[in-house]
C-alpha cells in the first residue's frame, strides 16, 4: 500500500518542508516538489558503506571498539565533519570531544563559519527566510549562485514567491542583484542587476559601495563604470527590507577582513533595513555552529582541555591535519574529496575512522569504516536551516544501520 | 529554437505533393505545428540522396516530438527542479495562490507546472496564456529558468 | 632540436587565475557515482573566454595542463558561451580543481577561488580521481 507523507528535505540547508513523498513497502516511489539535489539525497548512494577494520570486512561492534581504541591511543585526535548530521548527533560529537579532551571542527571551518560567527556574536544583523519571502524587496546574491547550490532558494523564498508585503510578485515588487565574477545561473535571472567584478576584488567593491552609500565617488583599481556603483548604492538605499545572501565567493574573498562586512551592513542600515543570510551548504552545517556555540561560546575549531574549551586557527581542520592530529574521526563528510589535494595527501597518512552511510573517497583510505543511517531519510531529529531556524527532520524509511548519534554514543561508552 | 527555414532547407524542395501538402513549404509548416511527421515525405524516406538531410531532420525534430499543442517543450535533462517556473507561471499562481503562488509545491491539480522526481512536468497546458482566444506571448516560465530547460516552438 | 623548439612555440604557457564554482548537475552526477565517467566528464573541465582561448591557440575541447605552485592537472578546456573576463578560467569545485589548491593558509581557509596557474595545451590524458590521489 502506498502512502504519501510530507517530508523535510535534507538535500541542502534550505530544508524544504513541503516535499510530498509516496512510500510503498518501505520503498520510496515518487517525490514531488524536491529539486534534483533533494532527489539525489533520497535516491542515496550507489555504494553503501560496510563495516571495515584495516580495509577488511568486520562486525560493527568490532569496528566501534577499534574506533574507540584508535581515539584513546591518539595523543591529539580530531573529530571532523558534522554538517550532514542531526543536532542530536552533533551534540553527541561535542560530548565525545569533551570526553577525549580533543579538537572538534566542522566543514564550516572553510565554508560559512566566519559569517555565522559574526551572526551568532551579534555583529551582523540577520533575518529568516520566511521574512525574506513576506517582506524582502531588494536581495543581493554576493558571490552566491543559489541556482547551482540551493535550487529552490529563489522560487521558495527570495525572489519569485508572492509574500505578504510583496503581493505583485517578483516583476514589480522585488529587485534581485548579483555581484559575481561571471554571469552565473542566478546572475542570468538578475538580468541588469548583475555586476561583474574581477576575482578577489570583493573587498574593494564593498569599500566602493560604502563610499557610494555616503555620497562619495568610489575609486576602484579595476575598470568599472562608477555610475553603475552609484546606481546600485541608490537601489540598496531605497530598500524597505533588504537582504544580502553571502556566498562562498564573498566569504573566500573577505576572510580576515570580515570586520568590513559588519561595517558594510552598518553603512547600509544607516539608510535602510538590511540583513545577511549565509548560504550554508550542507543541511545542518549551521546546526553544528549553534550547538558548539551553546556549549562552549565558540562556533568551530575548538579544543577541549582541562575542562575548558579554546578556539583558534590552530584548531582548524586544515591546520590540524597539517600539524597536530594523529587520528581523525570523520562523520558524514568526504574530506579526501573536498580538501585541497595537498592536504588530503597528508590526511591519508593519519589513521582515519569514517562514520558515513556511503562509500566515498575517504572510505577508500579509512582504517575503520562504520556505516550509519542517512539523516533525514532513515533517521529523524532536528536541524538548523541556513537562516538559523530550528527544523524537525523526519525519517522516511527503515534503514539497516544505527544512527551516527547512536554510534558516537557507543564510542563514548567505550572510551569512558 | 528550430526555425522554419532551417527545416525547409533540408526538405527535397520539389513540391511533389506526395505528402498531401501542396508545397514543401506547406509541409514544413505542418511539421512545425506537429500535424505531420517527416516520415510522411516519401522522397525523403526512400531516396538515398536525401539520407543526410533525413538524419539531420531527425535530430532537429526530435525535441518537437515531445511538444504540447501550445508548442511547450521541457528539456528534462537540463532541468534542476528549482521550481522557478512553478512559482512564476501566472496560471499556477491564479489556480493555486496559497501553494505555488507562495513558493510552495502545488497543492492542487489545476496547475500547469509541478516538479516530480526532481524534474518539472507540465499538465493542463491548454490553460497556458499562449493558448486560446486571448493568447499572449507569455514568457513567465522561460525567463526565470536558469538552465534554458523550457522552450516554446 | 628544431622540433623541440617548435613544440615549445606551439604550446606556450599563459598565466591565468582559476576561479572555482558549484554546479548542480555535476554535484548530482558525483553524488550518484563519485568514480563514474559522468562525474569525471563534468568535473575535469576549465571554461575560458572563447576569444582568449583562440589567442592562446587552445581549441574548444582540447586538453590543457594547469600547473600551480601546489600541483598540476590535465583537464578539458571549453569555450564559455558568453564573453568572460580575460585571464580567468572557471572550474567546477572537484578533486580536479582541488589538485591546484594551496595548503598554506593564515586563517584556516585554503584559497579555493583565486588560484594562480599556468595553462598550456597538452596531449596528456585526463586522469581519474583515484589516480589524482595516488599521484
Amino acid at each position: 500500500m502506498t502512502e504519501t507523507v510530507t517530508w523535510t528535505c535534507t538535500g541542502c540547508a534550505l530544508l524544504c518542508e513541503d516535499i510530498q513523498v509516496s512510500i510503498g513497502d518501505n520503498r520510496i516511489e515518487q517525490v514531488e516538489h524536491a529539486c534534483i539535489k533533494g532527489r539525489a539525497r533520497i535516491l542515496g548512494c550507489n555504494e553503501k558503506a560496510i563495516p571495515t577494520v584495516n580495509g577488511v570486512n568486520a562486525k560493527i561492534d568490532d569496528a566501534i571498539k577499534d574506533a574507540a581504541r584508535i581515539l584513546m591511543e591518539a595523543k591529539n585526535p580530531l573529530l571532523y565533519g558534522w554538517s550532514n548530521s542531526t543536532n542530536e548527533a552533533q551534540m553527541a560529537g561535542i560530548e565525545l570531544a569533551r570526553t577525549l579532551g580533543c579538537v572538534i571542527d566542522s566543514t564550516s571551518s572553510f565554508c560559512q563559519g566566519i559569517t555565522i560567527n559574526e551572526i551568532l556574536n551579534g555583529t551582523i544583523p540577520t533575518c529568516t527566510l520566511d521574512e525574506v519571502r513576506e517582506k524582502a524587496d531588494v536581495m543581493v546574491f554576493w558571490g552566491a549562485d543559489p541556482m547551482s547550490s540551493h535550487p529552490r532558494h529563489m522560487s521558495k523564498y527570495s525572489y519569485f514567491p508572492r509574500g505578504e508585503l510583496r503581493q505583485r510578485g517578483y516583476e514589480d515588487d522585488r529587485t534581485a542583484i548579483s555581484i559575481d565574477v561571471w554571469q552565473s545561473r542566478t546572475a542570468k535571472i538578475c538580468k541588469n542587476g548583475f555586476h561583474r567584478i574581477p576575482p578577489g576584488k570583493d573587498i574593494e567593491f564593498m569599500r566602493g559601495l560604502i563610499d557610494a552609500l555616503s555620497g562619495r565617488v568610489p575609486k576602484l583599481s579595476f575598470d568599472y563604470d562608477v555610475k553603475r556603483i552609484l546606481e546600485l548604492a541608490a537601489t540598496l538605499k531605497k530598500a524597505e527590507f533588504g537582504v544580502i545572501f553571502a556566498g562562498l565567493g564573498l566569504v573566500y574573498s573577505i576572510k580576515e577582513d570580515i570586520a568590513l562586512l559588519s561595517e558594510f551592513m552598518s553603512a547600509l542600515n544607516q539608510f535602510c533595513s538590511f540583513s545577511l543570510i549565509p548560504m550554508a551548504g550542507h543541511f545542518n552545517m549551521r546546526g553544528f555552529n549553534h550547538n558548539l556555540h551553546e556549549k562552549t561560546g565558540h562556533i568551530y575549531r575548538v579544543k577541549f582541555d582541562d575542562g575548558g574549551a579554546i578556539s583558534g586557527v590552530k584548531y582548524s581542520v586544515i591546520e590540524q591535519i597539517k600539524s597536530g592530529a594523529d587520528a581523525v574521526l570523520v562523520v558524514g563528510s568526504d574530506p579526501i574529496a573536498s580538501l585541497p589535494v595537498s592536504i588530503s595527501r597528508r590526511l591519508k597518512d593519519i589513521p582515519i575512522i569514517l562514520i558515513d552511510p556511503c562509500m566515498n573517497l575517504t572510505s577508500q583510505v579509512a582504517d575503520v569504516t562504520i556505516p550509519c543511517s542517512t539523516s533525514g531519510i532513515e533517521v529523524g531529529g532536528t536541524a538548523v536551516r541556513m537562516d538559523g531556524k530550528n527544523m524537525d527532520i523526519t525519517s522516511l524509511v527503515q534503514g539497516d544501520n544505527m544512527s551516527d548519534e547512536m554510534i558516537i554514543r557507543r564510542i563514548i561508552e567505550e572510551v569512558e | 529554437m528550430t526555425s522554419a527555414m532551417e527545416i525547409y532547407q533540408l526538405l527535397p524542395k520539389t513540391n511533389c505533393k506526395e505528402c498531401g501538402e501542396s508545397t514543401c513549404m506547406a509541409f514544413d509548416v505542418a511539421l512545425l505545428s506537429g500535424t505531420k511527421r517527416f516520415t510522411e515525405c516519401p522522397p525523403l524516406m526512400n531516396e538515398d540522396k536525401y539520407s543526410d538531410s533525413k538524419q539531420k531532420l531527425e535530430e532537429i525534430l526530435k525535441p518537437l516530438e515531445g511538444a504540447e499543442e501550445t508548442g511547450l517543450i521541457i528539456h528534462e535533462e537540463l532541468c534542476s527542479g528549482c521550481g522557478n517556473c512553478v512559482v512564476a507561471c501566472p496560471v499556477n499562481v491564479a489556480n493555486d495562490s496559497h501553494g505555488s503562488g507562495r513558493g510552495l509545491g502545488p497543492t492542487n491539480n489545476k496547475v500547469i507546472f509541478r516538479v516530480v522526481d526532481g524534474k518539472v512536468k507540465a499538465a493542463n497546458v491548454k490553460e497556458c496564456r499562449r493558448f486560446g482566444k486571448d493568447k499572449i506571448l507569455c514568457r513567465a516560465c522561460i525567463d526565470p529558468c536558469p538552465t534554458e530547460a523550457i522552450e516554446f516552438v | 632540436m628544431a622540433v623541440n623548439v617548435g613544440k615549445f612555440i606551439r604550446s606556450p604557457e599563459y598565466d591565468i587565475t582559476v576561479v572555482t564554482y558549484r554546479d548542480v548537475f555535476q554535484s548530482f552526477a558525483c553524488e550518484e557515482d563519485r568514480n563514474g565517467k559522468e562525474c569525471e566528464q563534468l568535473s575535469a573541465v576549465i571554461v575560458l573566454d572563447a576569444t582568449e582561448m583562440k589567442h592562446m591557440g587552445v581549441q574548444d575541447g582540447a586538453n590543457v595542463k594547469l600547473t600551480s605552485k601546489w600541483g598540476s592537472i590535465v583537464v578539458k578546456a571549453v569555450f564559455s558561451p558568453r564573453e568572460e573576463q580575460k585571464g580567468i578560467g572557471f572550474m567546477v569545485n572537484s578533486l580536479w580543481s582541488n589538485a591546484l589548491v594551496s595548503d598554506e593558509t593564515t586563517d584556516g581557509i585554503p584559497e579555493f577561488k583565486n588560484i594562480k596557474v599556468k595553462i598550456k595545451v597538452s596531449n596528456e590524458t585526463i586522469i581519474s580521481n583515484k589516480e589524482i590521489l595516488s599521484s
